[in-house]
């Protein structure tokens, strides 16, 4: 059960379904979904694959919208917002941690870290750099900063991800199976730094995964199975 | 902005990240390469030519009458253009030097002239009839040797003429001819010379010296100027051979590249196109069918030479030949075949001996600086008019001697020019005008002409009989005022007071060009001068736009080759981008707005475009100052010309480099397009496709 502070839903989402369309044939992915997340939260998603663990975070990250129901990121309607303010919210609320780490190859560490930042067009170069090197610190990779992503282990380059993820300071962090490609040691790892940053900056975390080791970390998990929601609480919402 | 550094940088990064960059690149480096190559080319060329248009008949700008139907072409000698007269050339000289950028105006006009010449025949004959003339009497064995001669040639012509009558049909020779020729050859003839010179002469001269024709019909192109004032205005201008027409005379100067191609003994002009072909184009005999002409042409052609040739020299040139050949053949005719019939083991050491032991026996040139040339000339009213000038020496324009554009026209003196063109003074204008008011007259009397000139005869050897016939009639008529003309001197007055068809004006600051052009049409409409300025470049006529045209071919295949390399650099642009979904989707989900994807794209491709155009360009400059230091050699006359010398010594043209960074970016822009938009479509949740 969560067991944080802010109390508030950062994340709601109602009798979400989610189809895509296969030439004629429809898929359904999610079968009405409803849940919420409460600010601060660490939060694992979990399920076989096919269950909808993706498209749910597809959904809650703004870069897919659902057939219907309502998604609500920090009190946006997804469905209500164009392709500039999603971009927009991703930019600015989101951080994203990706199974295959998806750094850029020929920017350094540093300037993979510095990306968002730039993005965002609201910081000097000082401040962007400070930023940035109290992160890449906190990392453990503050000696690598001028490295590129090739020269990196998979470990160190999820690290670079979750910097990245970081450095805006979102208010929501997604992670689709970040330990995936990952030793467990490593993921292990991973997922500790992970629930320090959650500790220590408030953010929240959604993360899916299927490591039972992974899981373990969580303050609270949601099991998916054939796009609905067979536990946790979804499940209580889906009660109400 | 920052993140423009960043995608700078990014670009820079990604040049050599996929093989379909290094594709995309080397089409935009061959490219630009050719480009600024090509430019380069293009622009020295443009340069070299304006300067051999400039410099030789040109000048930078021309003056014409504004009332003529066509405008000066000054390198056109085989169709002179219709312009009406400038009145009185001092009239315009003084208004147009009074701008402060010109430094000369030089009368112009330019005609071509019939000279028929020749006849060596003619030639003997007048030696022989001063050799036995009181007062220029000769001692006999001179006068012998001239019979000898005469009596060689009529042999000669006598096997010519029985070669022709086995070929043609009988009949066809004129019965009487072959009279004439044997009463030429006999001994009775020649027997009875001595006691009455002058009627054997005259029977020669009329029945036999027409039968010999190896005289030939030149048109000479020249342009009539002050001769002054030309020389100091052009100064790549050199006299050659004899001197430089005295200040007021009347004179000729013949253009040195005419004078060898028209004026000297065939076979060695031949012998001179062969050595330099060998000597200095590095070409083979046994390789060049143009070569093997020439050496064909010497082998058949030895008349020329056995005709100039008497019996003593003939001895001379049968023992060098045989000398030279190993040979014992006595006949002269066979010997300068075998003589002629060169390779290239043996062409140098043949056209040394020719030099230095034939040349010596015959006359190398037809016509010497010193000697009488009858030019006749049409007028602008239609009639032939004859005037006899002296051949003062020959010239050429230095760096150009090998261009037969350039020494296309032979210089004259005003005066000389004036009278063969038909205009002599304003009175003579107004005479004509009243005459051509009588038109009925005056057709007549033409058609009268025309009809003499051509309708009488349908028979070559007569019509050119008579050719020679109206030679003798001018020649004789024009023999007291000849004396008078050729030694009275024209003051500068006389000389700028009258009729030009143009005028050259020389600029001390060439590149003010345009603007000097201006000021002096201003000043022409404003004195009411009725002139109209235009540039060497339209003076030139169609040669000056050569350079335009190779510019529009060089740029049409520019435009081709980018218009090729839109379309692969297109899809190279499009599969690269699709190789990077992933990473685009990253961008996007990371919060990466379309627009940083399309300005990524664009950014990439560009960049990518101005490195290899760079590289290009710089190979491409590396490749123009290698043929700076080297030199193109001109292959013909024509590239001598244009390369206004042997050689053209390219020098890298700015434009071309502007033109080429220009190029390429349109080009990346444009092709990069449809992959930028394509890649904004790119979803972010490509993202969060896992590897499998």
């Amino acid at each position: 059960m969560p067991k944080n502070t802010e109390g508030q839903d950062i994340v709601s989402i109602q009798n979400v379904i989610k189809e895509y369309h296969l030439d004629k044939v429809v898929v359904p992915a999610l079968r009405g979904v409803s849940l919420s997340v409460e600010a601060g939260d660490f939060l694992s998603i979990v399920g076989p694959s096919g269950s909808g663990k993706t498209t749910l975070l597809n959904l809650i990250g703004c870069v897919d919208v659902a057939t219907s129901g309502t998604v609500l990121i920090d009190g946006h309607d997804t469905k209500s917002l164009n392709d500039r303010q999603l971009t927009d919210l991703r930019l600015n609320t989101l951080g994203f941690i990706f199974q295959s780490f998806n750094l850029v190859p020929v920017l350094s560490v540093f300037q993979n870290v510095e990306f968002p930042l730039l993005l965002q067009r609201k910081f000097t170069k000082e401040e962007r750099a400070k930023r940035v090197d109290e992160l890449l610190e906190k990392v453990g990779l503050d000696k690598h900063t001028q490295h590129r992503p090739s020269e990196l282990s998979g470990g160190q380059r999820q690290r670079v991800a979750i910097a990245r993820a970081l450095v805006t300071r979102p208010k929501i962090v997604l992670a689709d199976e970040p330990t995936a490609n990952l030793d467990s040691v490593t993921g292990e790892n991973i997922i500790d730094l992970m629930k320090e940053m959650n500790r220590v900056e408030k953010t929240t975390f959604i993360f899916s995964t299927h490591d039972a080791k992974v899981m373990s970390h969580a303050n609270s998990v949601i099991r998916l199975a054939d796009g609905k929601i067979t536990d946790g609480k979804g499940a209580k919402a889906g009660a109400h | 902005m920052s993140w423009f550094l960043l995608l700078l940088q990014t670009s820079f990064r990604n040049i050599f990240s996929s093989f379909l960059n290094l594709v995309i690149g080397l089409i935009i480096l061959v490219g630009t390469f050719f480009f600024v190559v090509g430019g380069s080319l293009v622009d020295s060329i443009d340069k070299g030519m304006s300067r051999s248009i400039i410099g030789s008949v040109a000048g930078n700008c021309q003056v014409y009458e504004a009332s003529s139907q066509d405008s000066p072409a000054v390198f056109e000698s085989w169709q002179i253009p219709d312009l009406d007269p400038i009145p009185d050339f001092s009239k315009i000289k003084g208004p147009l030097m009074s701008d402060p950028n010109v430094s000369a105006v030089v009368p112009e006009g330019i005609n071509t002239a019939i000279v028929v010449y020749g006849n060596t025949i003619d030639q003997v004959l007048e030696k022989l009839r001063k050799a036995v003339s009181p007062g220029t009497r000769q001692p006999k064995a001179v006068v012998d040797s001239l019979k000898a001669h005469v009596r060689q040639m009529v042999s000669v012509i006598q096997t010519d003429m029985g070669k022709v009558n086995q070929i043609a049909a009988s009949g066809s020779f004129d019965p009487q001819a072959g009279e004439d020729l044997k009463k030429a050859s006999s001994n009775e003839f020649w027997g009875s010379f001595d006691s009455d010179p002058f009627n054997h002469l005259e029977f020669l001269e009329n029945k036999i010296a027409y039968l010999i024709p190896d005289s030939d019909q030149i048109f000479l192109s020249y342009v009539g100027t002050d001769l002054d004032a030309y020389q100091r205005a052009f100064d790549r201008m050199e006299i050659v051979d004899g001197q430089m027409v005295p200040p007021g005379h009347r004179g000729m100067l013949l253009s040195k590249y005419d004078y060898e191609e028209m004026f000297k003994l065939k076979s060695a002009h031949r012998l001179d196109q062969i050595h330099e072909a060998l000597t200095e184009k590095n070409k083979k005999i046994a390789k060049d069918p143009d070569l093997q002409d020439l050496v064909k042409q010497n082998k058949l052609q030895t008349r020329e030479i056995v005709l100039q040739l008497d019996p003593l020299s003939s001895q001379k040139a049968v023992s060098i030949l045989q000398g030279t050949l190993n040979s014992k053949e006595t006949d002269l005719s066979k010997l300068l075949s075998a003589f002629f019939d060169t390779d290239d083991s043996n062409f140098e050491s043949r056209y040394k001996v020719f030099y230095d032991q034939l040349a010596s026996l015959v006359e190398l040139y037809r016509l010497k600086p010193g000697e009488m040339l009858t030019i006749k000339a049409y007028t602008k009213s239609g009639s032939v008019d004859a005037v006899n000038v002296k051949i003062y020496g020959t010239f050429q324009f230095k760096g150009l001697e090998k261009s037969g554009l350039a020494g296309s026209e032979s210089l004259m003196d005003l005066m000389s020019f004036r009278d063969l063109y038909g205009y002599v003074t304003p009175d003579k204008i107004a005479e004509t005008k009243a005459l051509e008011k009588t038109a009925g007259v005056s057709f007549v009397s033409r058609d009268q002409a025309e009809a003499d000139l051509f309708g009488g005869s349908s028979d070559v050897e007569q019509s050119q009989q008579k050719a020679i016939n109206d030679k003798a009639e001018m020649g004789g008529g024009a023999k007291v005022k000849r004396v008078d003309l050729t030694q009275r001197v024209y003051t500068q007055d006389e000389i700028e007071k009258g009729v030009a068809m143009g005028a050259a004006i020389l600029l001390k600051d060439p590149s003010q060009l345009k603007a000097t052009m201006k000021r002096l049409q201003a000043i022409c409409d404003k004195d009411n001068l009725g002139l109209k300025v235009i540039d060497w470049q339209k003076a030139a006529g169609n040669l000056g736009q050569f350079v335009l045209a190779l510019k529009i071919i060089l740029y049409f295949a520019t435009f081709i080759i980018f218009v090729v390399a839109l379309v692969i650099i297109n899809n190279a642009v499009v599969m690269a981008t699709l190789q990077r979904v992933r990473e685009i989707g990253t961008m996007r989900a990371i919060g990466a707005p379309k627009s940083f994807v399309l300005g990524m794209v664009l950014t990439e491709t560009v960049v990518l475009g101005l490195v290899f155009g760079a590289l290009g360009s710089a190979l491409g400059s590396g490749f123009v100052m290698l043929l700076n230091h080297s030199g193109i050699p001109a292959a013909n006359e024509f590239l001598y010309f244009f390369f206004s010398g042997p050689r053209l010594y390219p020098g890298l043209s700015l434009g071309s480099l502007i033109g080429a960074f220009i190029v390429v970016l349109i080009v990346t822009c444009v092709s990069a397009l449809y992959p930028a938009t394509m890649a904004t479509k790119v979803s972010p949740i490509e993202a969060m496709a896992s590897d499998e």
